[in-house]
């Protein structure tokens, strides 16, 4: 079984996203939701997990310092991290892809768009 | 230019289209004048800063029973059920997605934009600044008002 970090200070995009990962067959993966990045950093290392999907605007810890983090960690380099936010265009794209993420999704999320972004991850 | 022809208009039109009918599956419409709140007491409001590269704020007010409705509808529970934080988490959620969206669709693509964390408010909506653009809309009758506030977004109209 997969196990998926999500990581959102809102409980209404957290929600939104396990939907979307439900309909895209990703229901049974064990799901764990976190508030902001350090939990979220805390969640990843607690035990072997397979994707993190994270918000980019988030109190606390943002999902820039996250991303920076997993890919500095020897641990947590090779954890495929998603970005789903409000807060992107082109440019800043650009930016989260040059740290390492996978993909740089646009709220409002959607089960395709999920899809698409997670083709090589569903075909595991 | 009549005001509903500018490309800040167009852009937040189309960002509150596409978050209210992905994420809450509802239409909203344009009005031709301000539809006004059945009592101000009743309306819940969030808004959210912008910053970089024009620095301003944006709004957005709704009767709070029509709030709770959709609360309801997005969560899968009944309205009696839906608590006070699922009630602000939605609209602030809504807010985040819908600043975003507008923010893409109005500057160039090269450039990036920061958001704030969104504040509430219940109760009357607050007064508009002078140079305020506004939006008004509706969802199923009811008066959906959105504010921008802060002299950099007209800079994009042309």
């Amino acid at each position: 079984m997969k196990r998926i970090v999500i990581a959102d200070d809102s409980a209404t995009a957290r929600m939104f996203i396990r939907r979307c990962l439900d309909i895209i067959g990703l229901g049974d993966a064990e799901i764990v939701e976190a508030e902001h990045g350090k939990e979220a950093l805390a969640a990843a290392k607690a035990a072997p997990t397979d994707l993190l999907l994270s918000d980019l605007n988030m109190p606390v810890m943002d999902g820039e310092t996250l991303l920076k983090w997993v890919k500095a960690s020897p641990k947590l380099s090779d954890l495929p991290v998603v970005i789903i936010t409000s807060a992107g265009n082109p440019a800043k794209e650009k930016e989260l892809l040059k740290l390492g993420a996978l993909k740089v999704l646009n709220k409002p999320v959607a089960p395709p768009m999920l899809m698409d972004a997670l083709a090589s991850f569903l075909d595991d | 230019m009549p005001h509903q022809e500018t490309a800040t208009y167009k852009a937040m039109l189309d960002a509150t289209r596409q978050t209210f009918e992905n994420m809450a599956f509802v239409e909203v419409t344009e009005q031709s004048e301000e539809l006004a709140f059945e009592s101000p007491t009743h309306a819940t409001w969030v808004s959210i800063l912008i910053h970089d590269p024009l620095q301003g704020e944006v709004r957005i007010a709704l009767p709070s029973a029509l709030l709770t409705n959709m609360t309801a509808d997005m969560f899968g529970i009944e309205i009696e059920e839906v608590s006070e934080s699922q009630h602000q988490d939605i609209i602030a959620e809504m807010l985040n997605t819908l600043a975003g969206l507008f923010m893409t669709n109005l500057i160039p693509e090269d450039q990036t934009y920061q958001l704030g964390l969104p504040e509430h408010g219940e109760g009357p909506v607050p007064e508009n600044e002078e140079n305020a653009i506004v939006w008004n809309l509706q969802i199923e009758g009811e008066p959906l008002l959105i504010v921008a506030n802060g002299n950099g977004f007209s800079a994009y109209n042309n």
